[in-house]
């Protein structure tokens, strides 16, 4: 940065070096570029950028994921957030995009990585899980919705039931939803133990739900999320965990069953033709 | 003269009174008692890739009060290019809410595909200004209306700089044809930690192309100041407005308040303090009060734009 004045380009090149890398040559460069004032001196004002830059990051992530933040300590998680930006700077325009690639970063730098399934940690599988998780209900909170028209009423023709558009499965090997909602309930619960779970996510009226399944209900809500019809997915349960057709009819049109519990949740929207 | 026709020109823009900012925390209460505010600024970037109840929010408040959208992601100054997916968006979000103006901020947010979500500082020169006003023409054709710029708050300057912000500004709104948002507490903040007069600031600000001017409070540091918007307006900051006010011909005003958001009443009172200084001489000698110093916070918070999911969401049980 020396010789003739610095072109804008250069000097933008300059500045966003010197945020992401407080401690790198660019910073040190900052006495060329930058004008002392009588209050604030080069470093200094610079400093306020720098601080700044992680700092808003950082709590804006914390609200992207308070469970996880949680889980980790504020410190710790803050730390994560720094290697992730480091690595993926933000891109976009939005905030809400802050922490679209921080699940799959996690993963890819997990200190376990090499070492084989049977020896995983399984905080680091929590960890992923949960922010996966949060990232989901993070999403769907603004996803487009249903809101402001009819949705699937109990008299609607199992034909014609399709899900909203507002509607996520997750399905993970620790119950994330659970410890997500003891956090958010005020209390302090320990990472749980390794057990499969599956849930799904909905909207109502700008409220999100999460919906604890089992793994059948799972697989039909996954089947009808993948195109199938109701009667596709009633199906596909029956295949995929070998039980009798008329049995997961039943279990499905029962009186308390889950397609009367699913429509009143609004899972359902009833498509226009037959 | 400004080069493009398709539009209102800035200053013919209405004088809408005193705002509020659109904020997630107050949204019940704006919907549940529709209270009695003269208008309403949101953050464009909270509301144009909505589905959800922001959309919901905005479109509702804008059936009953004007609307002004403020963006912070534009990047008029940046070298990386204009942004049209986010211009594409920020159009159609104003097709739906017809904002009396959009406005956004005299300064970069990033480059070479970095976003650091802060508004960061230009050098001001001949070459910056004809870059910005470059854009600022593509922006105002683009979007068929006059674009607002506001002052930053800045910590540095370019040793390169050969303008003062005012005459930049002016530059810039005599090339362009935009109008300029004058936030006296930026005003305040960049004077302050530059060492300048923020009387003179305001003496050579051309309040001619002023469409609406910013209040907010901010965190006195001893030796800086940073701009929080978590806190009242301070009383030097009031008396600024007081001089500005008279110089602006009573343009739209709007308080900010971006960090520990008190109650929807506790913000609109701190709004309607400004017709306290809508009137009466400029006091140099109330001017010059110091805070006492705090320790530094966080530039330009943006977290409040946020959204509270852990709050809005349930569990239930098979």
């Amino acid at each position: 940065m020396t010789g003739a004045p610095a072109s804008l380009d250069r000097l933008e090149k300059w500045m966003i070096e010197a945020l992401r890398f407080p401690n790198g040559a660019a910073a040190d460069a900052a006495g060329e570029v930058l004008a002392a004032s009588p209050r604030l001196n080069v470093a200094d004002g610079l400093a306020i950028y720098q601080r700044s830059y992680f700092q808003r990051i950082a709590r804006c992530m914390r609200e992207q994921f308070p469970a996880l933040c949680h889980a980790l300590g504020t410190p710790l998680f803050d730390d994560f957030v720094a290697e992730y930006i480091a690595a993926y700077p933000p891109e976009s325009y939005t905030l809400y995009d802050l922490g679209r690639r921080f699940p799959a970063y996690l993963r890819e730098t997990r200190p376990d990585r090499d070492a084989g399934p049977d020896a995983s940690e399984t905080w680091v599988e929590f960890m992923i899980d949960l922010a996966t998780f949060e990232r989901e209900l993070f999403v769907l909170f603004d996803a487009p919705g249903h809101e402001g028209r009819p949705f699937a009423a109990i008299d609607s023709p199992d034909d014609r039931l399709r899900l909203q558009p507002c509607f996520a499965l997750g399905s993970y090997g620790f119950p994330v939803a659970v410890y997500y909602h003891e956090v958010r309930n005020g209390r302090d619960p320990a990472p749980p133990p390794l057990a499969e779970s599956h849930v799904a996510l909905t909207r109502v009226d700008y409220l999100t739900r999460t919906v604890l399944l089992s793994r059948a209900h799972f697989v039909f809500l996954q089947a009808m999320k993948d195109g199938g019809s109701v009667a596709d997915a009633l199906g596909t349960v029956s295949d995929r965990l070998s039980v009798p057709l008329p049995e997961v009819r039943r279990s499905w049109a029962a009186d308390d069953g889950v397609r009367r519990r699913w429509i009143e949740a609004g899972f359902f929207v009833e498509s226009g033709g037959a | 003269m400004p080069d493009s026709d398709s539009r209102t020109a800035a200053p013919d823009l209405p004088r809408l009174g005193l705002g509020l900012g659109l904020r997630n925390v107050h949204f019940g209460h704006i919907l549940s008692e529709w209270p009695e505010v003269d208008w309403f600024e949101a953050i464009s970037e909270n509301f144009m890739d909505s589905g959800g109840q922001p959309r919901h929010v905005i479109r509702r408040v804008a059936e009953r009060y004007p609307v002004v959208l403020h963006g912070v992601s534009l990047s008029i100054g940046s070298t990386d290019p204009l942004d049209f997916v986010y211009l594409a968006r920020l159009k159609a979000l104003a097709a739906e809410v017809r904002p009396a103006w959009i406005s956004d901020h005299l300064c970069w947010t990033g480059v070479l595909g970095v976003n650091s979500h802060d508004l960061l500082p230009l050098p001001l020169t001949e070459e910056t200004l004809r870059h910005v006003a470059g854009r600022v023409r593509r922006v105002q054709d683009y979007l068929e209306r006059p674009l607002i710029l506001e002052n930053p708050s800045t910590y540095v300057r370019f040793a390169g700089s050969t303008m003062d912000e005012p005459a930049f500004l002016r530059a810039l709104a005599d090339e362009t044809g935009c109008g300029l948002l004058l936030d006296v507490n930026n005003v305040f903040v960049s004077c302050f930690n530059v060492g300048s007069d923020p009387v003179a600031y305001i003496e050579a600000f051309p309040c001619d192309r002023v469409v609406q001017m910013h209040l907010a409070g901010h965190q006195h540091c001893g030796t800086h100041i940073i701009d929080t918007h978590d806190r009242p307006v301070r009383p030097e900051v009031w008396e600024l407005f007081r001089l500005a006010w008279a110089c602006c011909d009573g343009a739209s005003t709007l308080l900010e308040w971006d960090g520990d958001i008190p109650s929807f009443a506790e913000c609109h009172a701190e709004a309607l303090k400004a017709k306290r200084y809508m009137s009466g001489r400029f006091d140099p000698a109330s001017f010059g009060a110091t805070a006492a110093a705090e320790p530094a916070a966080v530039s330009n918070p943006v977290d409040f734009l946020m959204p509270k999911v852990m709050g809005n969401t349930v569990l239930e049980r098979p």
